[in-house]
Parts: structure tokens; sequence; C-alpha cells
């Protein structure tokens, strides 16, 4: 894609989420989604295969339907209330009609269906874009409504995200399928504290993004997009290889790595609100997310996995690829644990 | 012929180990794991894999319906037993599906899939491995080709075979015809849920056939969710010697081409290899007459010598739009 017109796409695709986080009238929320979900179609498009396209029109096909059912949310909620701005106030029937269709866009059980398929079928870069920035402005819309989420609609959804998130990548292979379902995962913990302490979602979201966004690199940066090709990366770049295996672990949610913060301070705040099975039982299913990552990591950095004897001599050549962010975002991806309390700086 | 070998007696994996371990090393020292894994099953080899030529006569007499039942066996057809074996069935696959699903991709343990070199995919040893073929000619659309598919001799391959005409059909709209295709069903699971096969790992397709020394065209179909996808294909020809001997045909994934509509299209794609949906073989060289193609087995491999990743380039001139 000529340079200009990327320019542009994503100039775009940012207005849209700034556009819908800096809004109080709902129309112009709305607009601000028709706008990151047109201009993101491109950018999803930029290696026009059949399977980048299908990727693109499933993606358009379940965002315009989300879309939709937010605009019948507003429109219910301006009958109700006879006016357009966004207050904390929502009828039942608006806050429900939203809720579904913020799970909608964000990937959440059951509508996530479309997240494996879409994330599968784009470029790298794309799904980079699809897991990390596209999360910001619903999410973002789903704390301003917080207080009227009906908690026995949500709560559902999140349980059944973590579940899926976790069940579902058992058996990938493919590394952009393991990141989808590793992103419905965290899409289940994110809605889950939303309803109780939405300062925590936000936390959620800027540490996921900060993982998810460092992985996608080092996978970039090894143009690997199947376990057996990572596999054999300790051979190409042995510090990448390394790299991965703490990230992995990070987004696995083990301490004393980053990852752990969210996880530690959900289960916190819901204990507090005196709910002991929803983190008893969010615990326990990401263990599964952890089993993947760590098989993951087996293959990759622990193990030399079995190869050929013209790959263990194979001759290394400079990778060209510059990955500038690299390592402030692996150091902040790895090693934030001990700053926690000054993330609440968040409220 | 090493290959072949390699295919039929299973030992296509890695070496293997008594037991799976991590042999002990120093804390800093490289650890290397045994991969232990259990042969895949091998396809049942006949004592003799070499058919004699008394079987590529006679095929060319008619086939007549095997099914047909004498008047006095008349089975008695329950409908509501069938309805309620099928929704079992359904069940039982699903239950299936959701064990292999903890012990690993495909129902193997995940060590296995990613150590895996070579497949057989589809082989050809009775009769249940010839309804997961469909067999189409241009009697479809009103011409008059007439294809069949049945056991070769011993039970050791598939016979396809028919007889091409290229008279166009008498509807005053189509003005060529002529073709014959054998298309594997698509895999499907508990409820008749789609699947697709997982080539991601393996880089060239293996055939093992003995044809008549027509060309062939073989065509890849990927997995389709929306309708615009099921017009397109990836092809590639396969030239078959016509001798007596089994021929063992290796097409490289990077060398399939792209058609939409039955049109080779400008814009070319490389082949995706993780969701694949079915295979088939077609026959439309405008040569009248009789043909026949034996298959032996269909097979996936890596072939580590191989290493271009796709055999065509788009270009300004012929596709603009990609270029933009």
């Amino acid at each position: 894609m000529k340079p200009p017109i990327l320019f542009t796409i994503l100039l775009t695709v940012i207005s849209g989420t700034m556009i819908v986080l800096m809004s109080s009238h709902w129309l112009m929320i709305w607009i601000g989604f028709e706008m990151n979900t047109l201009a993101i179609i491109p950018i999803l498009m930029k290696k026009s295969n059949p399977r980048a396209i299908e990727a693109s029109t499933k993606y358009f096909l379940t965002q315009a339907t989300a879309s939709m059912i937010l605009m019948m949310g507003i429109t219910i909620n301006l009958m109700y209330s006879g006016q357009w701005t966004m207050s904390k106030t929502l009828c039942p029937m608006a806050s429900t009609m939203m809720t579904i269709a913020l799970a909608m866009k964000l990937g959440l059980a059951p509508f996530h269906f479309w997240v494996p398929e879409v994330t599968q079928g784009v470029h790298m870069s794309s799904g980079l874009i699809l897991l990390t920035w596209q999360k910001i402005a619903p999410l973002l819309v789903l704390y301003q409504i917080s207080p009227t989420i009906d908690p026995n609609l949500l709560l559902p959804m999140a349980m059944m995200s973590v579940l899926i998130g976790g069940w579902g990548g058992l058996n990938q292979t493919q590394l952009r399928k393991i990141l989808a379902y590793s992103s419905i995962a965290h899409m289940g913990w994110m809605a889950t504290i939303t309803l109780y302490n939405p300062t925590m979602m936000l936390l959620n979201l800027t540490i996921y993004i900060i993982m998810t966004l460092t992985t996608f690199m080092l996978f970039m940066h090894n143009s690997t997009t199947t376990t057996l090709s990572l596999s054999q990366t300790w051979n190409k770049t042995p510090l990448v290889t390394s790299l991965i295996l703490m990230l992995m672990l990070s987004l696995g949610g083990l301490p004393p790595l980053s990852g752990f913060i969210p996880k530690w301070m959900i289960i916190q705040e819901l204990t507090k609100n005196e709910m002991i099975i929803m983190p008893t039982l969010l615990a326990i299913t990401a263990l599964l997310n952890l089993y993947f990552y760590m098989r993951l990591t087996y293959t990759t950095t622990l193990t030399m996995f079995p190869s050929t004897n013209n790959m263990k001599m194979k001759w290394k050549f400079d990778n060209t690829k510059k990955m500038i962010l690299l390592p402030p975002l692996t150091v902040i991806s790895t090693m934030l644990l001990p700053i926690t309390p000054l993330l609440s700086i968040l409220d | 012929m090493a290959l072949v070998h390699k295919f039929l007696s299973g030992t296509y994996m890695f070496r293997k180990c008594p037991k799976p371990g991590v042999a002990s090393c120093p804390f800093l020292g490289t650890r290397f794991v045994d991969y232990c894994s259990s042969s895949l099953q091998k396809p049942v080899a006949g004592p003799g894999k070499n058919s004699s030529e008394g079987d590529l006569q006679g095929h060319h007499q008619r086939e007549v319906a095997l099914n047909i039942t004498s008047p006095e066996e008349k089975s008695e057809v329950s409908f509501d037993k069938a309805i309620k074996d099928e929704i079992k069935s359904h069940f039982r696959r699903l239950k299936d599906d959701i064990v292999n699903y903890w012990i690993g991709p495909e129902g193997r343990p995940l060590h296995e899939v990613l150590l895996e070199q070579a497949k057989v995919v589809w082989q050809f040893r009775g009769k249940e491995d010839l309804d997961k073929w469909i067999v189409t000619s241009d009697k479809t659309i009103g011409g008059r080709s007439e294809v069949f598919l049945k056991m070769g001799k011993n039970n050791q391959s598939a016979l396809l075979y028919g007889t091409l005409s290229s008279e166009a059909p008498k509807d005053g709209e189509s003005g060529r015809s002529g073709y014959c295709a054998m298309i594997s069903r698509i895999p499907r699971g508990p409820f008749e849920r789609k699947r697709s096969y997982d080539w991601s790992q393996f880089n060239t397709l293996y055939l093992r056939v003995r044809g008549d020394g027509r060309p062939w065209m073989v065509n890849i179909r990927e997995d389709t969710d929306l309708i615009q996808r099921k017009n397109q294909m990836y092809s590639y020809f396969m030239f078959t010697r016509g001798g007596p001997y089994w021929q063992e045909v290796k097409i490289p994934f990077s060398k399939f081409f792209f058609s939409n509509q039955g049109r080779i299209r400008d814009a070319q794609y490389q082949l995706l290899l993780d969701k694949i949906s079915s295979i088939g073989f077609t026959l439309a060289d405008k040569v009248d007459g009789p043909f026949f193609l034996e298959i032996d087995f269909i097979g996936v491999f890596t072939d580590p010598a191989h290493t271009e990743e796709f055999a065509y380039e788009n270009s300004p001139e012929l596709n603009p739009r990609l270029f933009k």
C-alpha cells in the first residue's frame, strides 16, 4: 500500500477511536465506531489474497451487525430518556442491547467465533492492530456504561469467554489463532471486573495491549506463523527465543512478571466484593491458557526441538526488520510488577 | 521408490526413542528432548504390489449398478429407526471429538503432529474409502462423458475410468464440453460440521498413480465460508505416463496456480495450507475416448530441499490493483 494512502487510513482508524473516546453524544460514538470499522478493512486486506478478503468480509459483517444493535440500543435510550447525551443512567433494555453489541465488537463469547478466523486470515501486522487497538473503543464505552450493565448478562459472557479462550487455544498450532484465543480469554477477565472496579479493567487493558504488541512484534521479527517454525528460531535468533519464554509466562499471568498484575488486582477486587466462586473459576481456567503458553515455550525455548542437520548449522543472516519499540516494550511486559502501587494513577 | 517404501513402512518420523524424557544436564546446559512417537498406521500393503497387466483390460465395459437386491430379500426399512441411529451416531461422534480434543490436534498428541513429515491422507483399501469421493462429468450439463469409480485389483487401489466425449450438449448455450472429475468429499464432523485439513507443515503433494498417458489436472479447494469462494481453486497438472509401472507424482504446493470460475486469473495467490477442503482430479484434454486412472494413495510430505514459497509473480502491468 502506498505510504500516503496507508497514512490516511491509519489516521482514520485512530480518529475513529478518538471520536469514540472523546464524545458524549451517542451518535458521535456510533460514527466513531463506523469510521473505525470501515477504515480498518483496507488494513486487514493489506495482503490481498482470497483468505484475507474472506477475513475482512467476516470482520465487516460482524462489526456492522454489532453497530446496528448498538444503534438500536441508542435509539431505545433516546426514546426513554429523550436525549442523546451519554449518561450513567440507561434504561435496562438499552443497556442490554449495548452490552450485547459491545460484546460482539470485542469478541466475547458467545460472539467470539469471528476472532480466530479473522486473526488467522490476515497478515501479522493487521492482526496486531485488530487485537490491540480495536479493543480500546468498545471497552471504553463499556467502562462508561458500567453502572447500568446487568451482571446476569455480562458475568456469564465473561466466564464463557475465559473458558472458551482457554479451551479453544489448547490444540492450536497456528500462532495467530493462539493469540486470538488469548485475546478472548483476556476480554473475559476485563469484562468481569468492569462491573466492580472499571479502573482495574483499564489496567488490564493497558498491560494486555503492551504484552500482545510485544508478542506480535517478536513473531513478526522471526516471520513465523506456526508453532513448528517458531520452534526453529533458537538457531536463527537465540535472544528472541529467550524473550518469547518471558513473554509467554507473562501472558499466562505468572508472578513476578507484569502479566500477574491484572490477575492479582482483579482477584483482589472480586474478593473484596464478596465474590468467591467467580475468581476461583477464573483462576482455574487461567491455567488452560497457561498450559498452551507453556507448551509454546517448551517447544521453542526450553527444549531443542528435533530438526534436520542442516538446520543445526544454519547460516545466520542479519535480520533487516527494524523493531525499534521491541526492547522497551519487552521490559514493560515483564518487569512492571514492582511498581504496581504506582498504577493507582489510573484512578 | 525409497520414498514409497518410507510411506508404506510407516517410518517417516524422527528416530524413535523408548520413552520420552529430558536428558538431565547441568543447570545452564542445553536440554535435549527425546520425542517418542508411536508409528503411524501404515497403509495395508498387499503381498504383491505389482498389479498385472490384465487389470488394465476390460475397463471399457459398462458398469451396472451393484446394489440390486433380489426380490426375495427385501430389506426392512424403518424410517424412525434410521433417524434414531443417525442422531445416536452424531452424538457418538461428538463425544469422540471431545475426547480427541483432550488428546491433541486431530486426536493425536501434539508432538506427534508437530514432528510429522509425511502423511497419507487418502488411500484406497476398501469400499468405504470410495465413499469419500464424488465422481462427476459433463453429464450434469447434458454432455455425453461417462465416469465410474471402483476398487482396483486386490483392493489395493481405486480405478477411475470412463469415456470422455467433447460433444457439446445441444441446449443452445453450451459451446464446449468434455470433462470428468473425481473430487473428495469435504470432511465432516459431528452434526455435519464442515472440517478442513491442516497441511501447513508439509510442502509437497505426493500421488502414487498409474494412468494412460493423459494429462490430468489436480485441483485443491480451500475451506469456504463465503459464497464467492466456492468457485476458487488452485490447480496444477499431472502428466501420466501410461506404462504398467506405478508413477510417483510429487507436486510442491508452491506450484499451484489460482483460478476463479474456471479461468486462470492474472492476480496469482499462494495456496495457503492451513484450511484445505478438498482435492480433485479433472480430465478435460479434448481427446474423445476411453480413459482410466488408477490411484494407490494420496499423501503429503515435507521436502526439505524445496524452499520455493510461491512460483508465480504478480506484475504491475497485469494487475495494477495489487500494487496500489
